[in-house]
């Protein structure tokens, strides 16, 4: 039996994001939260499912935010609360899980901290890769996009088309971090290296902040206050393998199965995809995840990205809110609410559709990835 | 003058390599029934679930799978290496490993140039498996 157009996201959750400091990450994962389950016109006594990131070490003087602490402060006892929540990639299909198997009704899934202010997301250090002096993902992504340059064409020359392109969109969202910073060619070929071959515009955002969602049977959507937007397909593919060992590094990624696997469950192809909501960590991130899903051959994506195809007025728009490289840093739930918000047509300026001079959308395709493109996740959301 | 780096944190499963390594002995296990030589370091092999394991001593030759160029330094004892470069080596026997390349320019660093292992003493306790590209009689690369 399959889960197409079962369910559906119905409420979406945002708190003052970017730089936002004397916050504690909880105070963004509660306020994210509430906001969530009020925009979907619920109240706390309806959520009986709570799924929470938990991974990063807490700023100094903070507890570890647990699922258990951010359900107490918002009031809530679910009868469904996860604690294993290291990988963001399933929480969606945690979520689907529990609503197929009538454990909840109503499940809400977050994400948030306040990496910038406490200057800590990424300094977690693996001793026996800093022994050489190996530090954090970029540079494990710069690795597998310096294994790409090897295998197909790929290269800056590529990765300015994204990181320019979704920062015109972001131009255009008010709650951007880049709103009002536009970028050119020439700003992202001055742009200083982190980890050659990535600049620091290849590189996603560290910001405070949070983001949360509500998701429920379509039976239920119905009665709420936005257009549900309809969950046609989701697939996920962890070729799990240590750094050292991956195989995935200039592809196929895990977005090659969980791509087919959830075009497979929505029952439809590229060509019905209106926009695309890309987890770009990184811009050879959103190159690889589209070359996996079949969008261009490997190493045609150079010509596929020019002139603008992502941006505003585009052929097929990708991170329409400026993603994690411009916007903000939520995990999956940037690119998932980011297609959820679309969908029910409360973008602003940024609107997919005339405003933009863009398809207005029916449907969009969006991914999570984690580990070093070993953990994929994707879902492909509709308009009700 | 005393280590600034972090060193290695061996464990139970790992501390055979690092011994390995303090011999200048590059060590991996090698599953006795399937034949196939595995890093990370662990109980059982991956592709047949045996436990008969022995540990062989690598050629240290190999060639670089991938690497990258450090230009700021995210642990201040890194500082005067910039730029340096850590890459991830395909060694002959098959095990892939993160280390650095050393002794040539950051520049002339391409994916599978041919490298071999040097031994950096870094301590009493450690020694660590770095890379050389290795240079032909002829003076190329
Ligand atoms: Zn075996």
């Amino acid at each position: 039996m399959s889960l197409k157009d079962k369910y559906a996201i119905v409420g979406i959750g945002y708190t003052h994001q970017g730089r936002v400091p004397a916050r504690t990450a909880l105070s963004f994962y509660v306020e994210a939260c509430a906001n969530a389950i009020k925009d979907a016109g619920l109240g706390r006594e309806d959520i009986d499912g709570l799924i929470c990131y938990r991974h990063f070490q807490p700023a100094p003087g903070e507890r570890e935010v647990t699922p258990y602490i951010t359900a107490q402060r918002l009031g809530l006892a679910p009868k469904y609360l996860s604690q294993e929540a290291n990988c963001a990639r399933s929480h969606l299909h945690h979520a689907l899980g529990v609503l197929e198997a009538g454990l909840c009704n109503y499940v809400v899934i977050a994400y948030a901290d306040n990496a910038l202010s406490s200057q800590r997301m990424f300094d977690e250090i693996d001793p026996n890769k800093a022994v050489f002096g190996q530090f954090g993902y970029p540079a494990e992504y710069a690795m597998a996009a310096q294994r790409a340059m090897h295998t197909f064409r790929t290269g800056p020359e590529t990765w300015k088309e994204i990181a320019v392109g979704q920062r015109k969109w972001a131009n255009l969202n008010p709650s951007a971090y880049f709103c009002d910073r536009p970028l050119t060619y020439e700003d992202y070929y001055r742009s200083r290296w982190v980890v050659e071959p990535f600049r620091t515009v290849d590189v996603c955002l560290i910001n405070d902040g949070g983001r949360a969602y509500v998701v429920t049977s379509v039976e239920r959507a119905r009665d709420l206050r936005h257009r549900p937007v309809v969950i046609m397909g989701i697939g996920q593919h962890n070729p799990s393998s240590y750094i050292d060992q991956s195989t995935c590094m200039a592809g196929p990624s895990g977005a090659k199965v969980a791509g087919e696997t959830a075009f497979s469950m929505a029952e439809i192809t590229l060509g019905d995809i209106d926009a695309c909501e890309i987890y770009d960590c990184f811009t050879y991130t959103v190159e690889i995840t589209l070359q996996d899903y079949g969008f261009f051959e490997p190493g045609e994506g150079q010509d596929w990205f020019k002139d603008g195809a992502i941006g505003p007025g585009g052929s097929l728009p990708v991170n329409t809110s400026g993603g994690q490289l411009s916007e903000a840093y939520f995990m999956g739930l940037t690119p998932l609410t980011e297609a959820a918000m679309q969908l029910m047509g409360r973008c602003g300026d940024r609107q997919l559709g005339p405003k933009t001079n863009t398809k207005e959308p029916e449907i969009v395709l969006c991914s999570d990835n984690g580990a070093t493109l070993q953990t994929h996740c994707c879902t492909i959301l509709r308009r009700f | 003058m005393a280590y600034k780096k972090p060193l290695p944190q061996p464990n139970a499963d790992t501390r055979p390599f690092w011994d390995g390594c303090k011999q200048h002995q590059l060590r991996f296990q090698k599953c006795r029934d399937c034949q196939y030589i595995r890093w990370p370091p662990s109980i059982i092999c991956p592709l047949c679930y045996s436990q008969d394991t022995e540990w062989i001593v690598a050629s240290g030759k190999g060639k670089i799978y991938t690497f990258t160029v450090y230009h700021q330094a995210f642990h201040k004892s890194f500082e005067n290496d910039l730029p340096y470069v850590t890459a991830i080596v395909e060694l002959e026997e098959g095990p892939r490993l993160l280390s650095n390349i050393v002794g040539c320019s950051p520049e002339e660093v391409r994916c599978d140039m041919p490298v071999e292992v040097i031994w950096e003493d870094i301590n009493e306790e450690f020694t660590l498996p770095k890379f050389k590209v290795i240079t032909k009689p002829n003076g190329d690369s």
